[in-house]
């Protein structure tokens, strides 16, 4: 028989069964479009955050912070802004950078105040380090600059989006924080003035700037916080090899007799995507097991076909039609109903990919926020685009259509063996 | 020449547990251009060595010999490739109900891998043959029983082939048509030559054929050559 007259055959059988076949080719549909939902939500998602990411990282740096790392309660161990002067002189490392933070308050002089993140630094070395996010927007970022200079991130100057401003180049603005060491607590405050604001960083950043923070001169932190200690060290190094990250990395943790922690940022990139790709993998695990259960559906409806047709299959056989035949006949029924599942369900996924996108987006975007060394270091929502890959798009289809005959192999080998008087013979 | 030849032929079925002995040595042959009628009650053994000559099924002992080759040498598409050549008549039609009568005819030609528009022309001719061209687009529930089995046996002549094996023709379907049935059969069989086996239970039509066995209890207990 040729291959044309076995699809026509086997589509002329689709089409006596429709319902049947349609809610056979649904249950296919609902697994794909799973699939492919979830893993282009996943992806888009994943893709967002390393794009910005990959911006707010300087991936030649390690960050320098008192204790076990993240997450890791602070031990007695402090680490010093002239600690600095130690890092330094460690091989490889090009420069340090100290940061000394603290949550706090800016206050305009009409009254409006707003709760920011304090960060004290060099501004020359921050924006020698992150010279692509460290990047003023309006004003100018000092590189001498005078104690009372305040650099703000865009989401302090600009906090509604609409154009609106809390604070820009040139107003004297208060910067006030609660002092918990001293008894009673009590609020510390100076008046500063706005020197730049930065352009938008975006979602993530570790040890970067973000949005939300202000920065003012680490000289200043210093005194106005009253303290010699710093968060962390940002250090810079000559280049992003593995091996420099690693050797120099470990120098530097036996330099403080392991009381610091050393963290790469391309370490946490690296940490960050093995993450995505086991929630990716698990969520495809899960719209795996709804594609299993329409292959035991579509396993089903080919046996009770099966049994339907047992008298046309003793008919098919007396007329001379070789086994493999009947067996390329339900196989290519199974086939139809896989992809055209498969085809619609890739377009269903995609749809309801983006319906999910924009109904997060609607509620605020995919935001949140992670420590480091005790800085908060994310912003803004990060926006997503649903990814369909070449691979996810090619995959869903051939899982699809894979699922379907691998269902519809022991059906339609049931059907190839009929012998065919019994087959004749069956009412 | 003998198309066909069954030797010592026996079928045992498994009726549950019980040994059923349908046919107990038979021996027959057909030549060719001859029209056999195999006559008996049911029961006796007659379908069973119709399907057994199809080779629908595989004797228990003995053997079938088609054309001088034994059919139980033959693997499963071998014996496909036979079953090309033989052309079945059932009781019940045994049609394909989604398919018209054209699509019907049509399909051992697509079986055996012809292109459409030689089968379809094929198809034509051998509906005008059977007196159904003014139906060839109906499907079999829009047919009589009559001509259902015009269509079939049509079908069964799609592929030329060696011998027509009917199995009750006419049993579904009113005496009228069943007459119009047997001299559709008895004209193949006289003017194109076709070689035409048929099973049944009645007496009137058996003796339409050149040459009557009668069978009883899996054996053949009686051969006749009715006179023209």
């Amino acid at each position: 028989m040729k291959p044309k007259d076995i699809w026509t055959y086997a589509f002329s059988a689709i089409k006596l069964r429709k319902l049947r076949a349609g809610l056979t080719t649904l249950s296919v549909v609902i697994g794909i479009a799973a699939i492919v939902a979830l893993l282009s939500i996943t992806q888009g998602l994943q893709a967002a955050i390393a794009t910005q990411l990959q911006k707010g990282f300087a991936t030649d740096t390690l960050i320098v912070s008192a204790g076990g790392g993240i997450g890791v309660a602070e031990s007695g161990f402090s680490l010093l802004v002239n600690d600095t002067e130690t890092i330094s002189q460690i091989e490889n490392v090009t420069a340090a950078l100290a940061i000394i933070q603290r949550v706090g308050y800016i206050r305009t002089t009409d009254g409006k105040a707003r709760r920011v993140t304090i960060v004290g630094v060099d501004f020359e070395a921050y924006k020698a380090i992150y010279s692509s996010t460290f990047v003023a927007e309006n004003g100018e970022i000092p590189s001498n600059p005078e104690n009372t200079a305040v650099v703000v991130g865009k989401q302090v100057s600009e906090p509604w989006g609409n154009g609106t401003l809390f604070c820009s180049v040139g107003d004297t603005v208060e910067i006030i924080w609660t002092n918990t060491t001293a008894r009673p607590l009590r609020n510390e405050s100076y008046i500063g003035s706005v020197a730049a604001v930065l352009q938008e960083v975006g979602g993530f950043s570790i040890g970067g700037p973000s949005d939300t923070s202000i920065y003012i001169p680490i000289t200043q932190a210093q005194a106005f916080f009253g303290t010699g200690k710093c968060e962390m060290i940002i250090v810079k190094l000559k280049n992003d090899d593995k091996a420099t990250i690693e050797s120099t990395a470990k120098t530097i943790r036996n330099a403080f007799g392991g009381q610091v922690a050393v963290t790469s940022a391309t370490a946490v990139l690296n940490i960050i995507s093995s993450v995505f790709s086991t929630i990716e993998l698990f969520l495809a695990g899960i719209a795996a097991i709804s594609l299993l259960v329409a292959g035991i559906g579509i396993m089903n409806i080919m046996i009770v076909s099966l049994m339907e047709r047992t008298r046309e299959i003793g008919i098919l056989k007396a007329l001379g039609m070789k086994n493999r035949t009947v067996l390329l006949i339900f196989l290519t029924e199974a086939a139809i109903m896989g992809l055209m599942g498969a085809l619609i369900g890739v377009g269903t996924g995609w749809g309801l990919a983006e319906l999910v996108v924009r109904i997060f987006s609607a509620n605020g975007g995919f935001g949140g926020g992670f420590r480091q060394g005790g800085q908060t270091a994310a912003a803004g929502a990060v926006r997503i685009t649903p990814l369909l890959t070449p691979t996810v798009l090619l995959g869903a289809i051939a899982f699809g259509l894979a699922v379907s005959l691998v269902f519809a192999l022991y059906p339609a080998w049931r059907a190839s063996r009929l012998k065919p008087v019994d087959a004749l013979r069956y009412e | 020449m003998v198309v066909v030849e069954t030797v010592n032929l026996r079928k045992v079925y498994l009726l549950g547990k019980v040994p059923v002995e349908a046919l107990r040595g038979v021996n027959l042959k057909v030549e060719e251009g001859e029209f056999l009628s195999i006559l008996g009650p049911s029961g006796s053994g007659k379908s069973t060595l119709l399907n057994l000559i199809g080779a629908l099924d595989k004797p228990t002992d003995g053997k079938v010999l088609i054309d001088g080759v034994d059919v139980s040498t033959l693997n499963e598409d071998r014996l496909a490739d036979l079953r090309r050549r033989i052309g079945f008549v059932f009781q019940f039609f045994n049609l394909i109900p989604r398919f018209t009568a054209l699509e019907n005819v049509e399909l051992p030609m697509a079986i055996a891998g012809l292109g459409k528009a030689e089968r379809r022309k094929r198809a034509i001719e051998l509906l005008e043959t059977v007196g159904l061209a003014d139906r060839i687009n109906h499907k079999p529930t829009e047919l009589s029983g009559g001509e259902q089995q015009r269509v079939a046996i049509a079908r069964a002549l799609a592929n030329n082939p060696r011998f027509l094996l009917m199995d009750e023709p006419t049993g579904n379907v009113d005496s009228k048509n069943a007459d119009e049935i047997m001299r559709l059969v008895k004209r193949l069989n006289e003017e194109k030559g076709v070689t035409v086996i048929m099973v049944t239970h009645d007496q009137r039509l058996a003796k339409e054929a050149d040459r009557t066995v009668h069978m009883l209890d899996g054996l053949i207990v009686n051969e006749v050559v009715n006179k023209p």
